[in-house]
C-alpha cells in the first residue's frame, strides 16, 4: 500500500536507522526528513519543515532533564525539579503540535543493564526506575488533553527485542543505541498509529471455528466433545483465543464466522458449551455452510458494507488462508501458528486495529450488531421494502460539530471509505478548524431507530461561497446503510442552504476505487446532474425528507417551510 | 565451530535486517558477490557498522560467545568485508 504520509523525526541520538525503516518497509512510500542531530528543544522551536508534516519524537531521559542525568550518575537529584523539567519539556512538544498533523513521542527508556540502586530502585526519592516511571506519567499528565500527541510504549518494544535489543557498541559507534530488532518493533507501531489516524484500522475479524475457536470438529464429536477450557491447557488456550477475541470487540472491532461446518451443530456449540466465550450476540455476521471460504467471506463483507482492507480472516488451514488472500486482494490473512498456545499472543500482536480515539459508538458495537441483526430479520420477513421501513422509527437528531462529538465525528470521517463524496481524511485538530472557518458549516447525525441507537453515523460538511453552497463532506456509516438516512442528512443540508439564503448546492463526488455506493446514491437522488460526478439542487426547493424518517434538529438547520413541502 | 554453509545463512539473515533500512532498488542481494564495503556497495557507514554489529551479534550467538567483527582494519579497503563471500569466509574461519 502507498502512503503519502510526511514524517519527521527529531531525537538525541541517531534516528536515521528508524527515519530509513519507516520509509522503506514499514511504510513504504511515506516521505520522511529527519532534523538535524542536536538539541531537540532548537528543533521542537523551529517546528516541522511545512506545514501537514507529522513527527516522531525521540529523545532520552537523560538529556531532557538534568534531574534525571544526575539520578543515573548516583548523584543528589530533585524529583520536583524532574518533574518541572518533564513539564517544559511537554510544553515545547505542545508548540510543536500545534504546527504538525500530529506527533508520536516514543516513552522514555534507559538501558536494560541500568540496574540502578538494585533493591532500593523503586524507592521515592531514590530509585532510578521510579523516577523514570514518574517523568513518563508527568508527561502524559501534560498531554492529555492535546488530541494529536500520541505516546508509544519504547518499553515494551525493548521487550520484545530482548536483551540484545539496547547495543552499547551501536551507541559508541553510531550514537544510536537501539538494534535493528527494536527499529522493528518501533516502525511497526509508529505505522500502525499512522495507519490508525488515516481510518486504515482493520474493523473486522473472520475466524474459523473448528480449530480455531476451539479444539475438534463440531460436526464429528458434537459440542460436549470439544476440547474448550477445562483443565486442558490447550482447552484453556482455545478459550483464551476467544477472550482476546471478545476483548477486540469491545475495543469495537466486530467479530464474524465463516466456516466448513453444519450451521446447527456449530450454534448449539455456541450457545451451549459452558466454556465459550463468544456467544451468538457476539458475531456481527457469519457464513457457516459447506461453500467456498472465500466466496463467504466476500458474502460476508458485502452484508456488512464493508471492503476488503477492512477485514482480517484467521483459518487454521494454510490451504484456506492461501485461497483467501489471493481471491480477495487487500484483506489481510496473517499467518497463523499450528500450536494453539500461540492464539491469544498471534492475535494481540497484530497491529492492524489501531485508532486515535475511542468512542461511545465503540463501546456499545456488540449491542449495535445484535440491533442489525434483528432488522435484517425484520426486512426477510416484511412484505416489502417501504413496509419495513415504516415499522423501523426511524429517529435522527442533527447537532452542529461540537466538542462533545469531535472524537467521534474525526473517527468516522477517518474511517468512510464507501459512503462518502471526499473521502477527506483529517486530523481531530483540522476537522475542528475547517467547521470553525467563517463560511464552513458541519453538521453531525446521530440515528437510532425501534432496535437501537446507532450514535453518530453521519456528516455534512458546508462551504457558502458567493451565493452558493458547496457540499464539501457527507458521509455516512455504513451502520445505517439501507434506511434512507442519506436522503434525510441531504435534506437537512438543503434546509441550512435555504437558512442561509444559498441558491444553489453544488455536490462534487470524487470518485475512488471504495465510493461508488455514495456516487450512485447521488445518481438517483434528484438532483441535477450538470458534469460528470458534479450535481446541484436548486435551493428555493426544499429535498424531500424520507415520510418514515423523524429528523429533530439541534442545529437550529430545518423549519416548518423545509418540512411540508 | 561453525562451517561455511553456517556462516553464509548467518550473513544472509544479516542481510534480510539490514535491507529492511534500504529501498528496494538498492538492497542487497543475497549472493558470494554482493559488496558489503567499498565502491559499488549500497550501504554507507551507518549501513556498514549495524550490519556488522548485526552480524556479530548472530555469529556470537550461534557460537556461544562474544565475538568482535567490527575493529578498524575490517572497515578499510583490504578488510575481509569487502564482498558477502569473502565475509562468509572470513567468519567461518574465525570460528573453525
Amino acid at each position: 500500500m502507498s502512503h503519502a504520509e510526511r514524517l519527521y523525526f527529531i531525537a538525541d541520538f541517531n534516528i536515521e536507522s528508524l527515519a530509513r525503516y519507516v520509509a522503506n518497509s514499514a511504510l513504504v512510500g511515506a516521505e520522511t526528513s529527519v532534523a538535524p542531530l542536536g538539541p531537540v528543544m532548537s528543533s521542537l522551536a523551529a517546528g516541522p519543515p511545512s506545514p501537514g508534516w507529522s513527527a516522531v519524537v525521540w529523545t532520552r531521559p537523560d538529556t531532557v532533564v538534568e534531574n534525571f542525568r544526575r539520578a543515573l550518575a548516583f548523584e543528589p537529584f530533585n524529583q520536583d525539579e524532574a518533574l518541572d523539567e518533564v513539564r517544559t519539556y511537554a510544553t515545547a512538544i505542545l508548540q510543536f503540535a500545534s504546527r504538525a498533523r500530529y506527533v508520536l513521542l516514543p516513552t522514555w527508556v534507559v538501558a536494560p543493564f541500568e540496574r540502578g540502586w538494585g533493591m532500593l530502585d523503586w524507592r521515592p526519592g531514590i530509585g532510578i526506575t521510579q523516577l523514570l516511571a514518574r517523568m513518563n506519567l508527568a508527561l502524559t499528565d501534560a498531554l492529555r488533553d492535546h488530541p494529536s500527541v500520541f505516546q508509544l510504549d519504547a518499553a515494551r518494544w525493548m521487550a520484545a527485542a530482548g536483551p540484545r535489543g539496547w547495543s552499547q557498541k551501536l551507541w559508541y559507534a553510531t550514537k544510536s543505541p537501539f538494534a535493528p530488532a527494536v527499529i522493528e518493533q518501533a516502525a511497526a507501531d509508529i505505522a500502525a498509529a499512522v495507519d490508525g489516524i488515516a481510518g486504515r484500522g482493520r474493523r473486522v475479524v473472520i475466524v474459523d471455528l473448528d480449530d480455531v475457536l476451539w479444539g475438534g470438529l463440531v460436526g464429528e464429536v458434537g459440542w460436549t466433545g470439544l476440547n474448550l477450557g477445562g483443565h486442558d491447557h490447550v482447552g484453556e488456550a482455545f478459550a483464551d483465543f476467544q477472550r482476546g477475541l471478545k476483548g477486540l470487540a469491545a475495543r469495537g472491532v466486530q467479530l464474524a464466522i465463516v466456516s466448513r461446518n453444519d450451521e446447527a451443530a456449530a450454534f448449539e456449540a455456541i450457545d451451549r458449551h459452558p466454556e465459550m466465550q463468544l456467544r451468538r450476540d457476539d458475531f456481527a455476521a457469519w457464513r457457516i455452510n459447506w461453500q467456498d471460504k472465500a466466496q463467504n467471506v466476500a458474502d460476508l463483507l458485502a452484508e456488512l458494507n464493508l471492503g476488503p482492507e477492512s477485514a482480517v480472516f484467521i483459518d487454521d488451514s494454510a490451504i484456506e488462508r492461501g485461497r483467501v488472500g489471493e481471491a480477495i486482494p487487500g484483506i489481510l490473512v496473517p499467518d497463523w501458528p499450528d500450536d494453539p498456545t500461540r492464539f491469544r499472543e498471534a492475535l494481540s500482536s497484530l497491529r492492524c486495529f489501531d485508532s486515535p480515539t475511542l468512542t461511545a459508538e465503540d463501546r456499545r458495537r456488540t449491542t449495535m450488531f445484535a440491533a442489525e441483526r434483528a432488522r435484517r430479520s425484520g426486512l426477510a420477513a416484511a412484505a416489502n421494502l417501504e413496509d419495513w421501513l415504516q415499522t423501523l422509527d426511524v429517529r435522527m437528531s442533527v447537532e452542529p460539530l461540537s466538542i462533545g462529538n469531535l472524537d467521534r465525528a474525526t473517527q468516522l470521517f477517518n474511517k468512510t471509505n464507501q459512503m462518502t463524496i471526499a473521502t477527506r481524511r483529517l486530523t481531530r485538530t483540522e476537522l475542528e478548524a475547517w467547521a470553525a472557518t467563517p463560511g464552513h458549516s458541519m453538521l453531525t447525525f446521530r440515528v437510532a431507530d425501534r432496535f437501537g441507537d446507532s450514535g453518530l453515523t453521519g456528516i455534512a460538511g458546508l462551504r457558502f461561497e458567493g451565493g452558493q453552497a458547496h457540499l464539501v463532506d457527507f458521509l455516512w456509516s455504513c451502520r445505517v446503510a439501507g434506511r434512507n438516512v442519506e436522503d434525510a442528512m441531504l435534506h437537512v443540508a438543503v434546509a441550512r442552504c435555504r437558512a442561509q439564503r444559498a441558491s444553489t448546492l453544488r455536490v462534487e463526488v470524487i470518485p475512488t476505487a471504495r465510493n461508488k455506493p455514495c456516487a450512485d446514491f447521488f445518481e438517483r437522488s434528484g438532483l441535477g446532474r450538470v458534469a460528470d460526478n458534479v450535481f446541484a439542487w436548486d435551493a428555493s426547493q426544499p429535498y424531500r425528507c424520507p415520510a418514515w424518517v423523524t429528523v429533530t434538529d439541534h442545529a437550529g438547520v430545518v423549519t416548518e417551510s423545509d418540512v411540508q413541502s | 565451530m561453525m562451517d561455511h554453509e553456517q556462516a553464509l545463512r548467518l550473513v544472509y539473515e544479516t542481510i534480510d535486517i539490514v535491507n529492511q533500512q534500504l529501498p528496494a532498488s538498492k538492497r542487497l542481494h543475497k549472493s558470494p558477490n554482493t559488496v558489503i564495503i567499498g565502491p559499488g556497495g549500497a550501504l554507507d557507514s551507518l549501513g556498514v557498522v549495524t550490519f556488522v554489529i548485526t552480524l556479530e551479534d548472530k555469529v556470537g550467538e550461534a557460537v556461544g560467545a562474544s565475538v568482535q567483527l567490527l575493529e578498524r582494519d575490517m572497515l578499510g579497503d583490504s578488510s575481509p568485508l569487502q564482498t558477502v563471500g569473502a565475509l562468509t569466509e572470513f567468519v567461518a574461519a574465525q570460528h573453525p
